[in-house]
C-alpha cells in the first residue's frame, strides 16, 4: 500500500480545476424542464387525450396533476441534496406531502369514477400505448437523472437512487394524466422502482470500484 | 504553518476555544475553494492538514493502525473523486465527515468479512501439523517464516496462534488493541501461507 504522504502528493499533483455542482433545487429546476420537454414531445407525437379540458375542471384530477408535477419537482431535489456529503437525510422527506397528495387525489378519482370505465372498451392497444408512453418518459429521465448522480455512491447509494425513481416516476405519472384516460399510478410506480432497484443492485455490484478507476496510483 | 497548527488543533479539540476551531474549519473551507479552482498547493495542504483528524476518527473505531491508515486513504480518494460537491459557502466539517464515516463503515465491514475468513484460514494452519504428525510443517521452516514478518505480526502469530493465548489475554500482555492483533494476524498467516506454500522469497 502506497504511503499516506505520497498519496497526498499525486492526489495534489493530478489536481485539475472542476466546476462546482450547482445547488439541489437548481439542478432539480433545470433536471425538471427536461422532464417538461419531453412530455410536452410526447404530448405533440401522440396526441393529448380528448377530454382534458373538461378533466382538467375535476378538481380530483387537476390535484392529481399537481401533486404528481410536484412529486416530481421535489423528488429531484432530493436526490440531488442526499447524494451531495454532508446533507441531511431530512431531504428525502421532502417529496412526502405533493406524494401524499398525489396518491390521495388518485385514490379519490378510482373511488368516484372507476366505475364509469367500461371494461370491454379498454382494448390491447390501449394499453400498450400507455406502457410506452411510460417507457419513452421514464428511459430519457432516468438517464439524465444517472448521469446527474454519478458520483453520489461516495456516501449514499440507495436513498437518492429511491428519490430519483420517484421524480421519473411522477413524470411519468404527469405523462399519464395528459395522454391517457387510462390511469396507471400503480403500473407506473411499479415500473419506475422496479428499474430503480435494477439500477441499485448494478451498482452495488459493479460501483464500488468504478470510483477509484479513474486514478492511476502506485499502488 | 497552517495546516500543522490545524492538525494539533483537531487531534485535541478539548485544548482550544470553539472561536479557534471555527477558525480553522475557515481555513479549510478557503483551501478547499482553492483546490477545486486547481490550485494545488492549497489542496496539498489541506489533505495534510485533515490527515491527522481522520486517523483520529478512523483508528477510534477500527482499532488497527494499518486499517485506519488504510480509511484514511479511500477517505482522501473519496474527497478528490466527490471534490465539485464541495459548497464552499457551507462549512467544511460535515462534508469531510460524512464522506470519512462512509469509507470506514466500508472498512469495517471489510474487516468482520476478513476476519471470517481469517478465522477459516487458521484452521486450517492450525490443524495440519495435529492432523499429519508434525511431518507437514517443519518447526524449523515455520521459524525461518515468522522470522519473514513484521515484529508485530510474529508477536500475534506466537502469542495467538501458536500459544494459543485468548485475544484478551494477548492484548493485555502486549498493550495492543483487540483490533490491532486481529489484523496482525490476519495479514500476517496471509504471508505464511504465501511463504509456506511457494517456500521461501528468493
Amino acid at each position: 500500500m502506497i504511503r499516506t504522504p505520497e498519496l497526498i502528493d499525486v492526489l495534489a499533483g493530478e489536481l485539475k480545476p472542476v466546476r462546482r455542482l450547482r445547488s439541489p433545487v437548481f439542478r432539480a429546476a433545470c433536471w425538471a424542464l427536461v422532464a417538461a420537454g419531453v412530455v410536452i414531445l410526447l404530448a405533440v407525437s401522440q396526441g393529448v387525450r380528448a377530454d382534458l379540458a373538461q378533466r382538467l375542471s375535476d378538481s380530483s384530477f387537476a390535484l392529481a396533476l399537481g401533486g404528481a408535477a410536484a412529486t416530481a419537482i421535489c423528488a429531484a431535489a432530493a436526490a440531488f441534496a442526499l447524494a451531495v456529503p454532508g446533507r441531511s437525510r431530512l431531504w428525502a422527506l421532502l417529496p412526502a406531502p405533493p406524494l401524499l397528495l398525489w396518491l390521495a387525489a388518485v385514490g379519490r378519482q378510482c373511488l368516484t369514477h372507476w366505475v364509469r370505465y367500461d371494461a370491454g372498451a379498454m382494448m390491447m392497444g390501449d394499453t400498450a400505448r400507455c406502457f410506452a408512453t411510460v417507457v419513452l418518459t421514464s428511459l430519457p429521465l432516468w438517464l439524465l437523472m444517472l448521469l446527474m448522480l454519478r458520483r453520489s455512491g461516495a456516501v449514499r447509494r440507495v436513498l437518492p437512487t429511491l428519490a430519483g425513481s420517484l421524480a421519473v416516476a411522477a413524470t411519468a405519472g404527469v405523462a399519464m394524466d395528459l395522454l391517457h384516460a387510462l390511469d396507471a399510478s400503480a403500473m407506473i410506480l411499479l415500473w419506475n422502482f422496479g428499474t430503480g432497484t435494477a439500477i441499485m443492485l448494478i451498482a452495488a455490484l459493479f460501483g464500488r470500484t468504478m470510483p477509484m478507476s479513474s486514478l492511476s496510483l502506485p499502488r | 504553518m497552517t495546516g500543522e497548527r490545524s492538525n494539533l488543533r483537531l487531534v485535541a479539540p478539548a485544548q482550544h476555544t470553539e472561536g479557534e476551531q471555527t477558525n480553522y474549519e475557515l481555513d479549510w473551507s478557503i483551501m478547499m475553494a482553492r483546490a477545486q479552482s486547481g490550485d494545488g498547493d492549497a489542496y496539498r495542504r489541506l489533505l495534510t492538514a485533515v490527515a491527522p483528524y481522520l486517523r483520529a476518527r478512523a483508528l477510534a473505531r477500527l482499532g488497527s493502525p494499518e486499517e485506519a491508515e488504510d480509511a484514511v486513504q479511500d477517505t482522501l480518494i473519496t474527497v478528490h473523486e466527490v471534490r465539485q460537491s464541495y459548497d464552499p459557502g457551507r462549512p467544511f466539517g460535515p462534508w469531510l465527515v460524512a464522506i470519512a464515516n462512509r469509507r470506514v463503515a466500508d472498512r469495517l465491514r471489510r474487516m468482520r468479512r476478513r476476519h471470517k475468513l481469517s478465522e477459516a484460514a487458521a484452521d486450517v494452519v492450525g490443524n495440519a501439523p495435529r492432523r499429519q504428525d508434525k511431518t507437514v510443517l517443519d518447526n524449523r521452516a515455520l521459524e525461518a517464516a515468522l522470522d519473514d514478518l513484521t515484529p508485530e505480526q510474529a508477536q500475534a502469530i506466537r502469542l495467538l496462534r501458536l500459544e494459543e493465548q485468548s485475544l484478551a489475554d494477548a492484548a493485555a500482555q502486549t498493550g495492543r488493541s483487540i483490533g490491532a492483533l486481529k489484523a496482525a494476524t490476519h495479514r500476517a498467516l496471509k504471508a505464511l501461507r504465501r511463504r509456506l506454500l511457494e517456500g521461501p522469497r528468493p
